[in-house]
């Protein structure tokens, strides 16, 4: 393993490591799409909240293609996917009591969503 | 997943990392002054000082803010703020309509080129729990009071990807240098949990 | 995993109570935590998502009791032996030595 030293501490912070994959991978979704959060319980790492799961919500933004965590954090490979900012309402998230306007941002993998038809 | 099972640690965790570095220490596997330059770096010089010139670059530039909502990793590395927890950037604006505030609910995930650390009260259960289902009521809290014609739009960084809130300019600031104006930015206004205020009567300027 | 540390949503934790004006570190025993894991990460010993897991692998109690650099500590002592960096023998053995020599 490399040892840090002293001297290359300035390149490790203004470097940092970031887990952008540049490989082309097709998205599975665009902005604008409806999309249904799976419904899933795993005993493995997972970026994915519980608040969220099963519920709908609407694709923003393609962040690009990034290292998959779910994988990554058990040495099963980085299985590189897109990342969208998908837009949930308070309302879908919390009920009818939450305030109408107010909405929350996630940044999801393609293998947390599946199309709303 | 593997169940890891060990001896109880003793609880005093300054006996346990002074145990960890010095056997690392010994192995080679870390360089001490190498450790002393990270922890120098972080505690001295970088921190949110460095969000708030980028904030008062895109008040005073219109093109700035520009390139600043289009690529904010881009537009932040021309300020020289990169690299580790900054890698992929995004700003989001408050504007009259929409009011963004930033957690990670599952761990800390925070901008640290701009930043700094982060807070603990950002790092800790009650802020992470609730921002999410109560933002308003957190922001209370903050002392902040938004509207209900105004959108409040949480960012739970989830991802990789790290989120900076460009806050709103705040009215009697006209003229003033990009220096001046940094000086009002707030960490926590670039969070999301405060807001920019009006600068007291005759400040600056 | 469905550890504690999912915690959006949850209620009963309080008061946010920031702390005005906070020094970054508050002991210098986490100066060191934070040190050691950002040389050890950099050296490559693990990736950003295994440091993660190893703290939502701490369970549920020691989680929501320990403070945020213990939990960075915890995820340290937890990679670094499962990856033989370092054994379980020699962290008890320096840790009693240690606490002998602490007056």
């Amino acid at each position: 393993m490399p040892v840090v030293t002293k001297d290359f501490v300035p390149v490790l912070v203004a470097t940092g490591g970031s887990t952008r994959a540049h490989k082309a991978v097709a998205p599975r979704f665009r902005a604008g799409d409806h999309v249904l959060v799976r419904t899933m319980n795993p005993e493995h790492h997972t970026r994915l909240p519980r608040y969220v799961r099963g519920k709908r919500g609407i694709v923003e933004q393609d962040h690009g293609v990034f290292v998959f965590p779910d994988t990554a954090a058990h040495a099963q490979g980085e299985k590189p996917q897109h990342v969208y900012s998908v837009r949930f309402t308070a309302r879908e998230l919390w009920g009818s009591q939450a305030p109408e306007r107010d909405t929350l941002r996630l940044d999801l993998w393609d293998d947390y969503l599946d199309l709303v038809v | 997943m593997s169940d890891h099972s060990h001896t109880a640690p003793p609880s005093d965790p300054e006996l346990r990392i002074k145990a960890l570095e010095s056997l690392l220490a010994e192995k080679q596997l870390i360089d001490p002054a190498a450790v002393d330059a990270i922890i120098e770096t972080y505690e001295t010089k970088i921190g949110p000082r460095n969000g708030a010139r980028v904030v008062a670059r895109a008040w005073v530039d219109p093109e700035y803010k520009a390139r600043l909502l289009a690529d904010a990793t881009k537009a932040i590395a021309e300020l020289g703020f990169t690299g580790v927890q900054g890698e992929d950037m995004l700003v989001i604006e408050n504007t009259d309509e929409v009011h963004n505030v930033v957690v990670c609910t599952l761990c800390s995930c925070y901008p640290w080129p701009t930043l700094g650390l982060p807070p603990v009260w950002y790092k800790a259960a009650p802020y992470r729990a609730r921002v999410v289902s109560d933002p308003r009521g957190v922001l209370l809290e903050f002392g902040t009071r938004i509207s209900d014609d105004v959108e409040v739009r949480v960012w739970d960084s989830n991802a990789e990807l790290r989120y900076l809130v460009l806050p709103q300019r705040p009215a009697g600031t006209e003229g003033w240098t990009e220096t001046q104006l940094a000086e009002l930015v707030s960490r926590d206004s670039m969070i999301g949990t405060t807001v920019v205020p009006p600068p007291a009567q005759g400040a600056a300027s | 995993m469905n550890g504690v540390h999912d915690l959006g949503g949850m209620h009963g934790f309080g008061a946010i109570n920031p702390e005005p004006n906070e020094p970054v570190f508050h002991h210098d025993w986490e100066r060191r935590v934070f040190g050691i894991m950002i040389a050890t990460f950099g050296g490559g010993h693990y990736n950003v998502d295994q440091f993660r897991h190893a703290i939502e692998r701490m369970g549920a109690v020691e989680y929501l009791s320990g403070s945020y650099y213990e939990h960075w500590l915890s995820s340290l002592e937890t990679l670094l032996t499962e990856r033989g960096v370092i054994t379980q023998a020699e962290l008890d053995a320096r840790r009693a030595q240690l606490a002998r020599e602490t007056p």
